[in-house]
């Protein structure tokens, strides 16, 4: 396929600087600090160690949460998909009533998540949560703990998790073929039978895709088994997360995280082999935009709506409820006493009463901002150096850049701050402990996988007929890049820089080890607002911080997302625009099919949002 | 347009963050030289796990008025013990408090913090400290409690031994067990546990009959709910009992209307106490002891006591402590938990815990 042979990667100086600065960037901070770790984690005394392995072997509690972790992944393979694409084909596909405000009930989960989630569910359906209170009024022989344990958390996780879908199965499916469907229609094609023989095929690729992502989450999945899984129902994050904080149990932290890691690195290799042998580009090559389909079978045009409006409401209660919850007093919500005088301003009165409260919002905000658009920018060249030239070197490479998948955030930043404590010869003789650029380093670091995985797969479905062009017109391989290339993927880029920097902004796992003591973050700030044993408005103040960055996350996917024009247009717009230069409205996605192999958040990435507990 | 703006705000914020950046680089270049080369100046970094319910700003306003400029730097105690092993060869920080003993004889054990005797050393009871050493030393008390509410289980009707709680039927499920094994009281829970049941033969240097108490305590209990009060589920009668830090009970009390009681068992409850530090290496060593004699003076944690109702090891100080907390620490006998010990062993009977004992 595409030109891999050694010289011709080698004679374009762009590639050979894009290759050193990368090969020095994964030798510096990735291999050599994570080395460091293991192997002193792993061959204490010079030998190796097989004490982890054999613990984990002979304790049940460990590999039974391992297996809920898998049980979990799969299952949610399965749910996400049903309900990710149930709320695509509704928002996207069939012509719905409301269907903009059923969207935006559906993009709630774009802007919350972690532990104020799993809470907000558990205010609502859990064993004091109003529904089971009002339920129980009329069936008194309900068991009140009927939110709980496996089906909770499988529940909760599949609404939380179908942000992938609306984003990138969303945009595929804008880009599907309108003449092949109005031809089958022609044909007397019914509309169930459009939608299984056709529309869903062309939007395989991606459905596999986004399908590793959700098993990756699921496998991390911390807090809503935390909060909602009961005794019955605990996967391994929790774990992983204490032993990763001691010494001597770091090994065990690193190993668990590795088997959750390999099969992150199983999933990514069969992406990659089903990529390589990508035949499935069905891009629409003429400029009819797909329409939305009416559902003529009245029953199920009825029926598909009322699921459509119950699963609105599921998703949006939650928000509403922590919005509530941020006016109310901490003793009214957590005893499940709500009267008029129990609404307050004293929660934002004591957030924003805080000295300097501002102060982390800037410094997160510009972390944030600036990790985000570093490794988008770093990444562009990146993937496109894999995506033109594959050999071993950049498959290697390719590999090495998942590191951050396969190791706790935890281990990460504390290889950073151990490695770079003394002056290293490889950043000129730097020492980068206690400074403000570590933590930055540590940012860009774990944003990488993802970043990559989104980015490749975008140039992969560039057609190289317009590289030829660009190239026969004479243009040099920069400026094909800048003004041919990266204007097709940079909706994406757009995106991924969105989401991004929507989790970076109140991280708390990197920051704690790396954080400048000048300069904290927002998730410390967040964290020391709602630790002490005597903060007992820990939940309510937790909640006014969740609609305060609720706020700022909804801003950003505006910018990305949300100017110049109604949803309801936008495959209109993006359809017309595709024909020209094919820079894509700032809508969706790619101007083209992006199939997205692997992407998914860190292996264990735990509470966004703090534990309130001290 | 979009594709514009996207660039515009993209080439705007990297000049404007980098700008940012840079300038604090620079700030830190001028005090990261001085950390080389032994610079005495500037804010002081104060390390401490004991910064929450308004803590940080009250010591940091009332060490200004005494004349010291610091920066507080709050993080949780475990996240805080690793991130000064972690720094102990360019250290970030230049004082540590808060931190109970187990975390100080690690971070003595690994030599991120030294020696200094301060002015008020004849005050308090050194055996609460590092009488060996004197790398640390002792600021606040406190019993770690299992605590009822005496509206809801009379005085007369509560177990006088905690281990009832496990032995009884009666109690099943009705106590809280906290098993974030991560954290500071936890582990102290796991380490007041054992502690009867030390023996050398033993798995981990902890007897059978140990570990069988560990595991019925997690097996008759019910865990605790992540972001939910004990005394939120008390008052929602999901469970009777639950273990909470002594500091932690006049607070409860107010808020939630209870009458705190509490199990005192004739062999005693686990303390911990609170401890404060020089971080070794650092180039403000001059600073860091002049608040150390401040901060642990009888004037200042008096102070502290009646602004936040804890228990000062200061002897001078305790007079100006709140009344109730007082009686409360007095009345409760101290339980006899071998520290240097508990802190070699603890990471590993967390762990077999964490693996086989959790519900």
């Amino acid at each position: 396929m595409r030109n891999s042979s050694w010289r011709a990667m080698l004679r374009s100086p762009l590639v050979v600087i894009v290759l050193v600065v990368l090969v020095w960037f994964i030798a510096t901070f990735l291999v050599l600090p994570n080395a460091n770790l293991l192997i002193s984690t792993f061959f204490p005394d010079g030998k190796l160690s097989f004490r982890a392995l054999e613990k984990l072997i002979s304790s049940e509690r460990a590999l039974k949460s391992l297996w809920h972790s898998f049980a979990l992944a799969a299952t949610l393979a399965v749910t996400v998909n049903v309900v990710g694409i149930f709320i695509v084909l509704v928002t996207d596909y069939f012509k719905i009533r409301g269907s903009r405000v059923l969207w935006l009930g559906y993009a709630t989960t774009l802007i919350y998540g972690g532990i104020v989630l799993a809470a907000g569910y558990n205010f609502i359906y859990g064993k004091n949560g109003f529904i089971t209170n009002a339920a129980l009024n009329v069936f008194p022989d309900i068991d009140p703990n009927w939110f709980s344990g496996y089906f909770a958390v499988v529940v909760v996780m599949t609404l939380a998790t179908t942000t992938n879908h609306m984003l990138f199965l969303g945009s595929s499916l804008a880009k599907i073929d309108y003449q092949t469907i109005e031809a089958a229609r022609n044909m007397g094609a019914s509309t169930w039978r459009i939608l299984w023989r056709i529309v869903l095929p062309a939007l395989r690729p991606m459905i596999f895709a986004v399908t590793v992502l959700t098993f990756l989450t699921g496998l991390g999945a911390l807090t809503a088994p935390l909060v909602l899984g009961g005794t019955d129902f605990q996967t391994i994050a929790p774990m992983i997360l204490t032993f990763s904080k001691s010494s001597g149990s770091r090994d065990l932290a690193a190993l668990l995280a590795i088997i959750l890691g390999l099969a992150t690195i199983v999933l990514l290799a069969m992406m990659n082999r089903v990529e390589k042998s990508g035949t499935y580009f069905s891009v629409a090559k003429v400029a009819t935009p797909l329409q939305k389909q009416p559902i003529r079978n009245p029953l199920a045009n009825v029926l598909v709506h009322v699921a459509a409006y119950v699963l609105f409401v599921v998703y949006a209660l939650p928000v509403l409820l922590i919005v509530l919850f941020s006016f109310l007093e901490s003793t009214a919500i957590s005893t499940g006493t709500i009267t008029w005088d129990s609404f307050t301003l004293a929660n934002y009165a004591t957030v924003f009463g805080t000295p300097s409260v501002l102060k982390p919002f800037v410094v997160s905000v510009v972390y944030s901002a600036l990790a985000s658009l570093i490794v988008v920018l770093g990444m562009l060249f990146v993937a496109r150096v894999f995506q033109k030239h594959r050999n071993p070197v950049t498959t290697l490479l390719e590999y090495l850049l998942h590191i951050p998948w396969i190791l706790p955030t935890i281990l990460i930043a504390l290889a950073l701050v151990m490695t770079f404590d003394r002056p290293n010869p490889l950043i000129g003789g730097q020492v980068l402990t206690g400074t403000t650029v570590l933590l930055l380093v540590a940012y860009v670091i774990v944003k990488i996988p993802f970043t990559l995985r989104l980015l490749k797969a975008a140039f992969a479905s560039v057609p190289e007929s317009l590289e030829d062009a660009a190239r026969i017109l004479g243009a040099g391989p920069l400026f094909t890049l800048r003004t041919v290339l990266v204007p097709l993927v940079l909706p994406t880029a757009a995106a991924i820089t969105a989401l991004n920097f929507n989790s970076l902004l109140d991280d708390y796992d990197t920051a704690v080890f790396l954080y400048h003591p000048l300069y904290e973050p927002l998730g410390l700030a967040i964290r020391a607002s709602t630790e002490g044993e005597n903060n007992l408005d820990a939940m309510s103040i937790t909640f006014v911080y969740t609609v305060l960055l609720m706020i700022i996350m909804g801003f950003t996917m505006w910018l990305v997302y949300g100017r110049g024009g109604a949803r309801g247009r936008r495959g209109v717009r993006r359809g017309t625009r595709r024909a020209g230069a094919g820079a894509g409205p700032g809508a969706a996605a790619a101007p083209v099919a992006v199939p997205v192999p692997a992407a998914a958040v860190a292996t264990v990435s735990p509470a966004p949002t703090p534990a309130p507990r001290a | 347009m979009h594709k514009r703006t996207f660039k515009t705000a993209s080439v705007a914020t990297i000049i404007l963050s980098t700008m940012v950046l840079a300038s604090c680089a620079s700030a830190d270049a001028g005090s990261g030289e001085g950390q080389g080369g032994g610079d005495a100046g500037g804010t002081l970094i104060v390390y401490t796990n004991s910064n929450g319910d308004g803590r940080g700003e009250w010591v940091t306003a009332q060490a200004k008025e005494a004349g010291l400029d610091i920066e507080i730097v709050g993080l949780g105690g475990a996240d805080l013990a690793n991130r000064i092993v972690a720094e102990k060869n360019n250290p970030v920080g230049d004082v540590v408090f808060g931190l109970n003993n187990m975390f100080f004889e690690t971070l003595k054990d690994e030599e991120a913090v030294t020696a200094y005797e301060p002015a008020w050393a004849a005050e308090v009871d050194q055996e609460s400290g590092d009488p060996e050493d004197g790398a640390f030393w002792p600021l606040v008390e406190q019993a770690i409690v299992t605590v009822y509410d005496t509206n809801k289980v009379p005085a007369a009707d509560a177990p006088t031994e905690v281990a009832d709680l496990w032995k009884d039927a009666a109690y099943d499920g009705r106590y809280e067990v906290n098993t974030a094994l991560g954290q500071a009281t936890p582990q102290l829970v796991l380490a007041g546990l054992l502690a009867p049941y030390l023996d050398e033969d033993g798995d981990l240097g902890v007897s059978d009959k140990g570990w069988k108490q560990v595991e019925d305590y997690y097996a008759h209990g019910s865990p605790a709910e992540e972001g939910t009060d004990l005394y939120a589920r008390m008052a929602r009668g999901d469970v009777d009992f639950g273990v909470l830090p002594s500091s932690g009970i006049t607070a409860r009390d107010a808020e939630y209307g209870t009458v705190t009681g509490v199990i005192s068992p004739a062999d005693g409850v686990p303390y911990v106490t609170e401890q404060i530090a020089v971080i070794a290496g650092t180039p403000r060593e001059a600073a860091a002891e002049e608040f150390i004699d401040w901060f642990g003076s009888a004037e200042t944690q008096g102070a502290f006591a009646a602004e936040f109702a804890s228990y000062p090891v200061n002897e001078k100080a305790r007079g100006q402590a709140l009344p109730e907390v007082v009686e409360l620490i007095e009345s409760l006998p101290k339980q006899d938990i071998d520290f240097a010990l508990t802190r070699e062993n603890i990471g590993a009977w967390v762990e077999k815990t964490e693996l086989e004992y959790l519900p």
